[in-house]
């Protein structure tokens, strides 16, 4: 290890800087979000994310050491702790779902069949849509878990022969995508129905997806909450019999 | 009746913060024990386990919702900052996006939105036959309906 190296770990390794940066990067998101009167590409999450990588590219340059290596020993202490929180965050959507039962009740048959039979369409369009773009196996593997959580899709990718790392990477994408884009996209495909926009924004989205949704309505909310559960359920089991039919897995 | 759900709103008081955070805590830790019972093949990660399992203490009414309310919202409220550090891990990706990252970045930006369309429209389309085929009541208040 040079010189340079044990500096930045004594200096920066605590998980101080990895919080500091955070929110640095998320506050001047909000701040630019305010000032943009709410243009799409200044959403804080999104706004947060590119500057973030930003400066730690430019930091891991100015140092001169690897951008991947930078990021483990600086940052990584300091957003695992931001990230754990996810973890009470997401148990968190037991409350509006449970606000909302009511709606679980009348329509359980219909979410159920919805997300089972959507998913199935979806995979074909994703299926179809990556072998056009010139993905090869290993790709369309790695893109099609992505509606569970990371934490099902990584595995399972692994198991049909994609690249956790990229179905990871799509999933923080859905995520950030969809509550930059949710209510263009909303507007843009008349989803005005609360039931299928929540159920839509929670698998497309996942839990960021829900916490969009509730912001659209209490319907919507627990929707998104309920899909985020079962999708990942069904991506369990779907998806692996999914590869085999179309013979990516190996 | 108007006067009596108001009178037993009043009388409904949010737990102290800190037994809020308790209760997650606890079912966070339940959820951790139960996540590996799962085999590799069929994963369960610890947060969806948690969000069954405290939705099943609500359903059943063994918690009361203000126990847990105020913090659900709160924590709820700060997802999108609690996801900044996922989006910033994109930073060891960079590698894999230098290789074929443009193909796979479009490949994900359709995805999103299929998964979006697709699902939600699927959902219209049986809302639709319970509406048409077996005359069912689709109306879906924002407020809860008290029957």
């Amino acid at each position: 290890m040079s010189a340079t190296q044990t500096t930045i770990i004594t200096y920066l390794g605590t998980p101080i800087f990895g919080i500091c940066l955070s929110l640095v990067v998320f506050l001047f998101g909000q701040w630019l979000f305010k000032i943009g009167k709410g243009f799409f590409l200044f959403q804080p999450l999104f706004v947060g994310m590119v500057l973030g990588i930003f400066i730690l590219w430019l930091m891991a340059k100015m140092f001169g050491v690897d951008v991947t290596w930078f990021y483990t020993n600086a940052y990584k202490p300091g957003g695992d702790i931001i990230f754990w929180f996810l973890n009470p965050a997401t148990i968190a959507f037991a409350v509006p779902l449970y606000k909302r039962n009511d709606i679980v009740k009348r329509f359980w048959l219909e979410i159920l069949l919805s997300l089972i039979i959507g998913l199935f369409i979806s995979l074909f369009i994703i299926y179809g849509v990556s072998k056009l773009i010139g993905l090869d196996n290993n790709g369309i593997a790695s893109m099609l878990p992505q509606a569970a959580t990371t934490a099902i899709a990584m595995p399972i990718s692994d198991a049909i022969g994609g690249t956790p790392a990229i179905t990871a990477m799509a999933c923080i994408l859905n995520a950030v995508l969809i509550y930059a884009l949710a209510t263009w996209l909303i507007k843009l495909f008349h989803l005005t129905e609360p039931i299928g926009q929540g159920l839509g924004l929670g698998t497309a989205g996942h839990t960021v997806g829900s916490a969009k949704a509730i912001q659209l309505s209490s319907v919507s909310g627990a929707m998104a909450a309920i899909a985020v559960v079962i999708i990942s359920i069904v991506v369990d089991v779907v998806v692996p019999t999914f590869a085999n039919l179309m013979g990516i897995a190996h | 009746m108007a006067d009596k759900s108001n009178t037993t709103q009043a009388e409904t008081k949010d737990a102290p913060i800190l037994i809020q955070m308790g209760i997650f805590a606890g079912v966070l830790f339940v959820s951790s024990l139960i996540s590996p019972m799962f085999p590799p093949t069929f994963p369960v990660p610890t947060p969806v386990i948690g969000l069954v399992l405290l939705y099943l203490l609500l359903t059943f009414h063994i918690i009361k919702v203000e126990w847990v309310d105020k913090f659900a919202t709160f924590m709820i409220g700060m997802i999108a900052f609690l996801f900044v550090p996922s989006g910033i891990q994109l930073t060891a990706s960079l590698d894999i996006m230098k290789a074929q990252g443009v193909q796979l970045i479009v490949a994900i930006i359709i995805s999103t939105v299929v998964l979006l369309v697709v699902i939600a429209y699927t959902t219209s389309f049986f809302i639709w036959i319970r509406k048409t085929v077996f005359h069912g009541d689709i109306s879906v208040s924002e407020t809860v309906d008290k029957k």
